[in-house]
């Protein structure tokens, strides 16, 4: 007989007793999270606890970039400069514009007297921690409910969505990435303005669903959030379809798309925190 | 015996090293590094547990589970069921990953990491969705490694023990 505990005249229960005890104890935490989510103090708690081990241990890190950046050749500094420069011009350009048809469209508006868009205001955040992605891939951000964050916010970087706000912590938050699986945004094709909801397929990619066979798609289509779910505001870029199939078992298209933002690299986000909306007269 | 079983290692050494443990998995961990990062929570819980069954046992190994849950935002206790487990496992073969050197004892740690992160893939496939790839699988090797570098560490460090009976 195996006593694996090797304590020779032990009182209590034996280990494969104890064993059941935990098991069971185990079974009751998972059951209380995922159907009553009853432990969400605990994972505060954690969070407050592990939070400061966290921002100092990313100092180190970030030092070796800076002093990485700091090594960066002068020439490649230089045609960095150049490219901005050209952009900065065909952007004061498009901004004139854009001046000229937000001042339009405000006039328009007051005319037909439609309640004006709520602004937006955003938070910077920036990335504090990254889980293995085993389930669900999260990330976690250094800014919490002290900087009015809550649950549901949209969060986007410089290149397009990023995910969304599911948990809020005081002093930090975890944002489920749009890759996630299960995780849906609706957005619509920019080219045809057709509507569709993409959903995340887990790894970093993302799929388009319920598209018809007939669609018109094409590869390296954009899809932009479609603002119909009141979540996300319309327009933000989402993902580029790269790969259009057809199935003769099923209706539907098969559409892989990749996100656009940098899921894996972006270490400075945005978090759009909808102004109230202001009821005007 | 090994030295461990006679002198009382202090509490603080034992609280010490799994802080550090903790620590390490806090760092902005990301990509590759990520991918094949071991475990280092669960080598440092089960290395105890080998060496000090009477102080660190069920109880820890539940609670760092749960913070292990907590640090990739998984379903709470999916982790500690999982080193729930693992503690079994070394407690079963104790007496027999105590007469080995610290290859042999790798070699058999391989196949309790392996149910350990087995377990967690199953809980997670059962309480939350499919998995994503087999790439779950990939931080055993690193634990692996991990504790054949303590072992031999341990060993080393304590000098007598394995080298002088053989």
């Amino acid at each position: 007989m195996a006593t694996p505990g090797q304590l020779m005249f032990t009182r209590g229960l034996g280990p494969t007793a104890r064993l059941l005890i935990w098991l069971l104890a185990g079974l009751a935490c998972v059951a209380l999270d995922t159907r009553y989510h009853a432990l969400d103090g605990l994972r505060s708690g954690f969070s407050l606890l592990l939070q400061p081990a966290r921002e100092f241990l990313r100092a180190p890190v970030d030092v070796a970039t800076e002093l990485g950046g700091f090594f960066t050749r002068h020439r490649l500094l230089q045609k960095e400069r150049d490219a901005l420069l050209a952009e900065r011009a065909e952007l004061a350009i498009r901004l004139n514009t854009a001046n000229e048809l937000a001042r339009e469209n405000a006039e328009l508006r007051s005319l037909i007297e439609l309640q004006t868009r709520p602004g937006h205001q955003t938070v910077h955040a920036a990335l504090l921690y990254q889980g293995h992605n085993w389930f669900a891939q999260r990330i976690t951000l250094d800014q919490g409910a002290g900087a009015g964050l809550r649950s549901g916010l949209p969060v986007l970087d410089a290149a397009g969505l990023v995910g969304q706000l599911t948990r809020v912590f005081p002093g930090s938050s975890e944002v489920t990435l749009v890759s996630s699986p299960e995780q849906l945004t609706p957005v619509f094709i920019e080219r045809t303005g057709q509507r569709g909801l993409a959903a995340g397929s887990g790894r970093g990619r993302m799929e388009l669903r319920f598209m018809p066979t007939q669609t018109d798609l094409r590869e390296g289509d954009r899809l932009l959030t479609s603002g119909i779910d009141r979540v996300y505001p319309a327009g933000i870029p989402v993902a580029r379809v790269t790969r259009v199939s057809r199935s003769q078992s099923s209706p539907y298209l098969r559409v892989d798309c990749e996100p656009l933002a940098g899921l894996d690299r972006s270490r400075a986000v945005l978090v759009m925190v909808a102004e109230p909306q202001v009821t005007t007269q | 015996m090994k030295r461990t079983d006679q002198s009382p290692v202090s509490w603080r050494r034992i609280l010490g090293t799994l802080a550090f443990a903790v620590l390490l998995e806090q760092m902005p961990w990301s990509g590759v590094a990520l991918l094949v990062r071991p475990d280092f929570v669960l080598v440092g819980v089960l290395f105890w547990a080998l060496h000090q069954p009477a102080r660190i046992g069920f109880g820890a190994a539940f609670f760092f589970g749960l913070l292990a849950d907590f640090q990739d935002g998984a379903v709470f206790g999916q982790h500690a069921i999982a080193y729930v487990v693992g503690v079994y496992l070394v407690l079963f073969l104790r007496l027999r990953l105590m007469q080995f050197d610290a290859m042999r004892q790798a070699v058999q740690l391989f196949p309790i990491l392996l149910t350990v992160q087995l377990t967690v893939l199953l809980i997670g496939w059962l309480a939350v969705n499919p998995p994503g790839g087999l790439a779950i699988l990939v931080p055993v090797a690193g634990s692996t490694v991990l504790w054949y570098l303590v072992a031999v560490f341990a060993q080393q460090w304590h000098g007598r023990g394995l080298q002088e009976r053989a």
